[in-house]
Parts: structure tokens; sequence; C-alpha cells
């Protein structure tokens, strides 16, 4: 039991805290209940001030934005200076359906674009090999250099920036590439991201792509983040994925653990050929989840910034402070939209999408509201970029800069998620670092099991859906609309490239498959250098994933049951 | 005769004629100690011993599927028509299980010459052993050539699975946290064959040399294990596992089956012999043997005359 | 009920959970998987990306009694194919069922090809489970049918 008050000698906030706390336990009464984030820290009802008026704490936990350790931004301004790029994942039917859609969301205000490739690509096939109800329903059907062209026809690839969806061996980028060159843009012009570079995410979401073995892709990223460091200079070719690991089941501040210690495998892995962290950490982007756990996810970020900070001075020995700013994309998280009452989405959309601004992010894509059930209509794509446009033009969120921090709760919020996050990367190091956790299973373990202990949340009732578990509609039927690729247009672009298969020249393309097959075996030779040269030769990307996989080993997945 | 006899005489004739699905139903009637499964295995018993069983064990993480995926390539190139059995654990409570093992064998689910099938290993259950063992017979008797059977995981049932094999490999590979640590010392003592696998790894070398310091502890000198480096994903080295494999069977069976069965059997013997001790034993609710194990804890009597008398109960029981 | 086709009560079921086709979400596969093990059942997981050829010869080795496909793209799309594959191979007393994003329009035609469930978003690990054992029921049934018509 507390000790009377006047028996000691306590300060007059002290005081009023105990007051505080004496009210809110006598008016709460039976109705109190202990809350937890999705991280499974326990949230107070009220925080208080604690350290952060101590001003010496404040510079080394806080800081001012654009500096060390980046809590409040990484850039000085932040959204006040230049707000975060508008970046739409846009993947559909044919090229030339791409090309139309993505001119369209230009014109909507999107200031970047971004290229997801048809799911038989991603699984490095080409179009003639697939069923044909199956191409170009979630993503673009892009097999060659000219496929390339044609998405890309009018778009300013020198003034715009570009998102590859492609993991390894990055054929998509070598495409863009030669439509440079064709086009006689300089490569230095160029900028972008290789997005999803990051194998590791993927061998443990398991999502898109066993395109090589885990020792294959490794090879071919570091590879491409060389050659990119010579001939592609303001390129982004590493992009860190932390959404796939969010979107398999780790809660968020699992995420941020395993996204550094993914992070930390590739940075180290470059240096271990020879590159300066200086020269590498700069072009490292990172590519986060964002869900509708609002304040979590503000900390999320925070925290994220100033441990990325930290990471990259001082256990990787960066000195430039470009090094040091964690830069990153947020997709706001379709785990949360659901199937029935899909309007209700674009209200979950928006304040997914208000997380990802508080937190600071650099580029978004909002998702469009019929996202649990199929590739956006060009309807409900307007209205995804039209929310970005409304908090960015109506909702007054860029006017100041990390406006929720000095919020008790958000800052202590901030410091546990970190906590957190601490203490998994500490786990994977303890296991040997990312690669081997992922090799071994570890990562997928922990996945699944926070998957699962979510599922449970939402079975219980406890963690509460509206139109799922709650406020459902008895009456609603849910219809879900399907936007499918025009067969006679997909099946005349599966024709054409098998014409083109015909028509190019072979000796040229057996040549450049033998050069990376010599590359491939060679240790010192760059292997994304050779594929460049193949696409170019007119190589297609199944052809040169599978020299690759024959080469460096076929990803298997690993399945953890 | 009756119905039933006829339904397992028409099964048993469809395997023996190597149909697959024939095979795989006699296979779960057997793994669920189902009736019919043992009239089916009395059927099919004096055509087996046939096939050499390879066992492969060895700590997760050790890329062990993936090798036992280019061990199946390597066998195949032999022309050997391979089984092969991957034993999942189930859960204790609900007998359930995910068995998902199998799905590294990705290169061969084509190849009619290949037969994979997934059992779980019914914790609850005990008798794994003769499960596994009558599965393999029905196996041999479908003709096929090789089994290799995997088993997941360290701990518990390795042992007593790897018992069941001709030649057991035990497999590991560098960075499993406290290097071969994680070979747990009765793993090793069963190994024929030691593989390192992933040895294109810079610290294969250093886990090579720690296996053959740990193999010099073992007590027999005269049973030479062989160390065999391999990259499994390459198939770097696989040959020379098989290679190793088949020494090794023909120095410890002096290329006798009979001597081969013979000592298979004699070891499912002396586990089923031992497991159904156990379970007398976990049983006996005697007021002499309360009493002895009581007299164990209070310090009056040892573990070894409360063994003495359990173990004559049981022979007791055994003569009723 | 027959010796070589025991009920269900008598020896576990047996369920094949996979997906075919390209997409590779694998969130709402592997619940699926734990749901159907928590209820007693063995249940043979593979990661996405099987052939319909890998299915069937996969179904037949592990004397499988129903088939989970997940589908969160257009998958299902091929759906129909793996049914008349499985036929063909003789194992049309396997029942196969589906979840995921399954719309309305395309709905028919999969219960023409003789699927045994749709669950689409929101589905209850209940109407799943039971959804499985009414399944597994049923092909254990054809199976002894078929055992029967083979004598």
């Amino acid at each position: 039991m507390s000790t009377p008050l006047e028996e000691v000698n306590v300060q007059p906030i002290d005081a009023a805290e105990t007051k505080w706390k004496d009210d809110y336990t006598k008016q709460i009464g039976e109705n109190d209940r202990v809350i937890k984030n999705m991280s499974g820290i326990e949230v107070e009802p009220l925080y208080v001030p604690d350290n952060i008026m101590d001003t010496e704490l404040y510079l080394e936990k806080s800081g001012y934005p654009g500096q060390f350790p980046y809590t409040r931004g990484i850039y000085s301004t932040m959204h006040r200076g230049r707000t975060w790029t508008q970046r739409q994942l846009v993947g559909l039917g044919t090229p030339s359906d791409y090309n139309k859609r993505v001119k369209t969301m230009l014109d909507m205000g999107a200031n970047a674009i971004s290229l997801l490739p048809c799911n038989s690509g991603f699984r490095g096939v080409d179009c003639d090999t697939v069923p044909l109800p199956l191409l170009g329903t979630c993503g673009t059907v892009v097999n060659t250099v000219d496929h390339m062209e044609t998405c890309l026809d009018q778009v300013p690839i020198d003034q715009i920036s570009a998102a590859m969806n492609d993991p390894a061996p990055f054929t998509l980028f070598a495409f863009m590439l030669n439509v440079a060159k064709r086009r006689g843009i300089g490569w230095d012009k160029l900028t972008g991201t290789s997005n999803q570079s990051d194998y590791i995410s993927h061998f443990v979401a398991n999502h898109m792509f066993y395109r090589l073995s885990l020792s294959g892709s490794q090879r071919l990223l570091i590879d491409h983040i060389e050659f990119c460091r010579e001939h592609v200079p303001n390129w982004n070719p590493m992009s860190v994925v932390g959404q796939h690991m969010q979107q398999t089941g780790a809660t968020l501040a699992e995420t941020i653990g395993f996204t550094f210690s993914s992070a930390i495998q590739h940075a180290e892995d470059c240096i271990a050929r020879g590159m300066d962290p200086d020269e590498i950490l700069p072009r490292f982007t990172f590519f986060f989840d964002v869900t509708i756990n609002f304040f979590e996810e503000v900390a999320k970020f925070r925290a994220a910034r100033r441990m990325w900070a930290h990471i990259a001075r001082d256990r990787l020995g960066a000195k430039d402070p470009k090094s040091w700013r964690l830069k990153f994309h947020a997709q706001t998280s379709g785990v949360d939209l659901t199937a029935q009452q899909p309007l209700n989405n674009i209200a979950r959309t928006a304040v997914q999408a208000m997380a990802g601004i508080f937190g600071g992010l650099q580029s978004m894509h909002t998702d469009a509201y019929d996202e649990p059930f199929t590739t956006p209509t060009e309807k409900t794509a307007k209205i995804a970029v039209a929310t970005q446009n409304i908090l960015r033009e109506e909702a007054h969120l860029c006017d100041v800069i990390d406006p929720l921090g000095g919020s008790y709760y958000v800052e202590r919020m901030t410091d546990q998620m970190e906590e957190e996050a601490l203490s998994v990367i500490e786990k994977i190091d303890a296991a040997g670092g990312m690669f081997k956790a992922v090799e071994t299973g570890l990562v997928q373990t922990m996945c699944g099991e926070s998957s699962m202990a979510n599922q449970e949340l939402i079975e219980s009732g406890e963690k509460k859906i509206i139109g799922v578990n709650c406020y459902e509609d008895e009456e609603e039927k849910i219809e879900i609309a399907t936007t499918r690729p025009d067969p006679v247009a997909m099946q005349k672009h599966v024709d054409e490239f098998k014409a083109f298969k015909k028509d190019r020249s072979q000796k040229a393309v057996n040549k450049a498959l033998d050069n990376l097959t010599r590359a491939a075996n060679s240790d010192n030779e760059n292997v994304f250098a050779r594929v460049v040269e193949a696409t170019d030769a007119g190589v297609t990307q199944g052809e040169i994933i599978a020299c690759l996989r024959e080469e460096l080993g076929f990803g298997h997945p690993l399945i953890i049951a | 005769m009756s119905n039933v006899s006829v339904q397992v005489s028409n099964l048993v004739t469809r395997l023996r004629a190597g149909e697959v699905g024939a095979l795989a139903r006699a296979i779960s009637l057997v793994d669920s100690h189902h009736d019919a499964g043992s009239a089916i295995h009395r059927i099919v018993h004096p055509y087996s011993g046939q096939t050499e069983v390879i066992g492969i064990t060895g700590p997760p993480g050790t890329g062990k599927s993936t090798l036992v995926n280019a061990l199946v390539s390597e066998l195949r190139s032999k022309n050997k028509r391979v089984a092969v059995v991957a034993v999942d654990p189930s859960s204790p409570i609900t007998g359930g299980s995910v068995l998902g093992d199998r799905t590294r064998m990705g290169d061969h689910t084509s190849d009619s010459g290949v037969f994979i099938r997934s059992l779980a290993a019914h914790g609850h259950l005990g008798g794994l052993s003769s499960s596994i063992l009558k599965v393999i017979d029905l196996i041999d008797a479908a003709g096929w050539d090789v089994v290799v059977l995997e088993t997941v995981g360290a701990g518990q049932s390795e042992t007593e699975i790897a018992e069941i094999a001709d030649i057991s490999v035990v497999v590991n590979a560098p960075g499993l946290g406290d290097d071969v640590q994680a070979i747990k010392a009765g793993i090793l003592e069963i190994a024929d064959v030691l593989v390192v696998n992933k040895a294109d790894s810079p610290q294969a070398k250093r886990t090579e040399r720690q296996l053959k310091a740990m193999l010099e502890l073992r007590k027999e000198e005269s049973s030479h294990v062989p160390i065999v480096n391999t990259v499994a994903t390459t198939g770097e080295g696989v040959d020379e596992l098989l290679e190793a494999i088949v020494e090794k069977g023909n120095s410890k069976f002096n290329s006798s089956k009979k001597e081969r069965l013979l000592s298979r059997v004699r070891r499912i013997v002396a586990q089923e012999a031992a497991e159904q001790a156990r379970r007398v034993v976990l049983r006996d609710q005697d007021e002499s043997t309360l009493s002895l194990l009581e007299g164990v804890i209070s310090g009056e009597c040892e573990y070894e005359e409360t063994i003495t008398h359990v173990m004559s109960r049981y022979y007791a029981q055994q003569d009723k | 009920m027959s010796q070589i086709t025991p009920n269900v009560a008598e020896t576990p079921v047996r369920a094949l959970i996979t997906k075919i086709g390209f997409d590779g979400h694998d969130r709402g596969s592997r619940i699926v998987a734990a749901y159907l093990r928590d209820a007693g059942m063995e249940v043979i997981y593979t990661p996405p990306w099987q052939e319909i050829d890998s299915v069937v010869q996969l179904a037949l080795q592990e004397d499988v009694d129903l088939i989970g496909i997940s589908s969160l793209a257009t998958d299902h799309l091929i759906v129909p194919d793996l049914m008349n594959a499985l036929r063909e191979a003789g194992l049309g007393e396997i029942e196969v069922f589906i979840g995921g994003i399954i719309p309305e329009q395309e709905r028919p035609m999969l219960i023409e090809a003789g699927l045994g469930g749709i669950f689409g978003p929101g589905s209850t690990r209940e109407d799943i489970v039971e959804c499985a054992q009414r399944l597994a029921t049923s092909a254990r049934r054809k199976k002894e049918q078929a055992f029967e018509r083979r004598l």
C-alpha cells in the first residue's frame, strides 16, 4: 500500500500523479483492463513526463530533424520542405496496358513509377510456358527489353524515379538499362530503386519468388550493388524489405529487428567484397509495411530511424551522415483490409497512410480498397491516389515536423519498440546472423508463431475487425469483382513473344548465355554485368533465370510447420 | 473366405505388381496400427528383405533434405529405384502433424523411379520402430531397391530410427551455433558415415576437425567412420557419399544379406522389447513395486534391486 | 466399413495443403494446415508453386483423403485442370476444397469441376475443420466404393 503523502518529501508533480492514479483507479473500477499493442507491449492509459525533460537525454535520444540519431526525421525540413513521393505500385496485363495505366497515374499526381511483374515473371518463367488464364492477372508480363520499352513508352525515366520490383537476377532493371541505352539516356540520369532486392525477406515470407538458392541470390545481390556503384550511381540497388516479414506475421517490433539484421547482413557482405560502407549505405533504402496500429506504427518508424543511425555509424563503421539516414518507402498493409464491407478499406488506408506520414516516410503506396480481391481497377486506384492527395493538401499533416514527437506516449513507445527490436537483433546475432537464421528457419519459426498468435486474437474476438468479427452485415453478400486481362490481347502478346524468339539471333543468345554461365562459375566476374549484356542480346528473363538456376542452384523454400 | 481377406489379398496383389496407390494405402494401414495393416504385413513379409535401408539423420539446418534429394539423384543415376521415407514429429496432444519435409524433393516428383512418403512420428503411440520397419517391408515387397529413411530434428527418435537403417549417415554442417555440439553424442554413436554438408563454407574444415576429434573419443577403435564432405545444393561430393555408404555396408555385413537382416531384426527386437518393458513398468501399480519405488526415494532401496524386481514381475506377466 | 478403407475415426485423415500456379502468399495455407493438424489430421504441407502433375503424384504416394488449395491471386482458374488430372490418375475419390480470394462469377465453374468447399475471407476455423472432416468422410466412402468396384 502507498505511504501517506505527508510522510515523505514529494515533489508537486509526484503528488499530482498519485492523485490522478487514485482518481483513475476509482473511476474506471471494474472496467480497467490490460491493453497490449501488436508487439505485445502493454499500453498504459496515460503517459507523463519522464526523462524527456532532460535536454542532454533529449539530444541523445531524439535530437533535431536532420541530426543524429534522426529520431525526428532524416532531413531538417521533412514534409514541410518536400512531401513524400507518391509511388503507386502498378502491374497488370500486357506492357501496353501498363503503359496506359502508368500515364494515367502520373497525370493524377503520382510522381514516381513502380513496376510489378506478373507472378509468372516473379517465378522466373516466360509467358510462353504459362497457362493463359494466369498471365497478367497480378502484374505485367515483361520478359524482354522490347516489352520494357513498351511499358516505359513516353515515360520520362530520366526525370522521375522508378522502382523495379524484381529480385535477383534483376532482369527488369537490366531491361530498363537497355531501354535507357536505346533512348540515349545516360545511366547516371536514372534514379529509383531495385525494389525488394533483399532476397532474405523473400526466403522468410516465402512470398513470391524462389528463383535462386540463398547463396546464389546473395552473390547476385552483391554483384548488382557493385555494378550500380560503378555504372548507375544515382540508383538505389539495395532495398531492404521489412514489409514481407510483417505481412507474413512478424510483429512490428520483430519486423524492425529482422529488417536491420538483414541490412547488417547485406552491408557486411558488401564490406567483405571490399566496398566502403560510405559508398554503399547512402544507397540503401528500406521498404516497410504500415498497418492500422496507428501509434505503434509511428513509434516503429521513429525507433527504426534511431536504431539505423546507430547501427550504420557504430556497428558498420560509416562516417558519412548520408549513410546514417534511414530512407524508407511504406506501403499501406493489405493484411488489414477486409473483403467484407470493402468500402471501409478506404478509411483504413487513410489511417494507415497517416501513420506512415507521421512516421516520416519518404515514399508511399496506398492500397486500393479492392486489394483483398483483385488487382486495382482504374477507378479504385484513383481513390488510393486521392487519399494521399487529401492527406497532403487538405489535412495539414505536413505543417509540423514529427508532430507526434514529444507525446509522452509516442516517446515512451518509441523507446520500448527499440528495446524489443534490439532484443530480436541480439537473437539473430546469437544465431550467427540473418543469413544463417533464415537458413536454419529460426526467423520463419518466429514469424509463424506471431502469425498464429495474431490469428487466435482475431478468432477469440479480442482483436476486433469491423465486418469480420463484429458489426457484421448479415445481409451483405461479398461481391468480388474481377478484372481479368483481355485474353485476346494476352494471346497476341504471347504469340509476338514466340515470334520474337524465333527471329532473334540465336548465335548472339548462345554467346550471351555462355558468358553468363562462365561468370556464374567464376569467383571474380560480375554476374549482373553479364545479365545486362544478355538482355541486350535478346535473351529473355526466363532463359536468364533458368541458366542461373542451373549454375547457382534453385531456391527451395524452407518449410517450418 | 471372408470379405476382408479378399480385400487384403487384392491389395497385396496390386502392391506386389508395383501399383503405387496400393502401396500408399497399405502404408497408411500399417502406419496407423490398423488390423488390416497387420494382415497385409503378414502376407508380404516373406517377400521382403531385399531392399537396403540408408538412414539419414542430423540436426536441423544441416541441409539434410537437400542432401537426400541429391543422394536420390545419385542412386537414380545408378538405375536404382528409390523410396524415401521421411519421418516428422507429431503433436503429442492431438496426434496431428504437419509433414513438410518431402517438399524439398521437388526434383523427383515426376520420376516414376522415386517414391516418397512422409510419416508422422506418433510419439504417443509408441512402437515407432516396428511401424516404420513394417512400412519398409511393404516398400521392399513392392520391389523398390533402396529405402532412404530421413528423420527430422535432433533428439528423441533419431537414435531409435537409426537402429532400423542398415547404414546410418549422420549429417552435420558448419556454423550451427556451438559447432558440433549440435550433434548429440548419442547420434554420433550410431553413425556409420559422417557427412559435413555445406563443405564450401569457410568453417567446414573446422567442423571436420571437430568431428574427427569426437570420433577419436569413441570407444570401439575398430570401427572406422568415414567423413565425407558434400555440397548438397550442387551435388558435390554426393557420389563419394554413396561410395562410402556402399563400402561401409560391405564391410559391416561382409556382403552377407542374411547377416544384414539378422542385425536389423536383432536391433528391432531389442528396441521393441525395451519399449514393451517400459510400458509395463510405467503401468505397474502393484504394492510391492510402489514400496520399492518409495524406497528409492527414501534411500532404503537401490535402483538395481528395484529394476530386478520390476523385471521379474514383467517376466511373470509374460509367463501367464 | 471395410477393412481396407477404415473410417476417419479409425485412422488419421491425411490432408494435402498446397498451392498451384504462381502466387506465393502462403500465410493462409499455413494457418489452414495448422487448423487441420490441431484437429488431429496428418497434413502434408507443400510450399507454393506446385505443378499440377506433382500434386497428383504427391496425393497418390501420400494416400491423402483431401486436398486443400489456397489461391490468392488467380490460381483457382487452373483448379479444374487439377481436378481432371486427379480423375485421369484414378484419384477421383480425393475431395478438394479451396480457400482464398475466389470471385463470385468464377465459383460456378469450380463447383462444376467438383470442388467440395470454397472458403472466402473471414471463414472461421470451425467452418474449415468441419468441412474438411465431412469431405474426408466422403472421400473414405468413395475410396471404399472404388476399391469394391475393382475387386
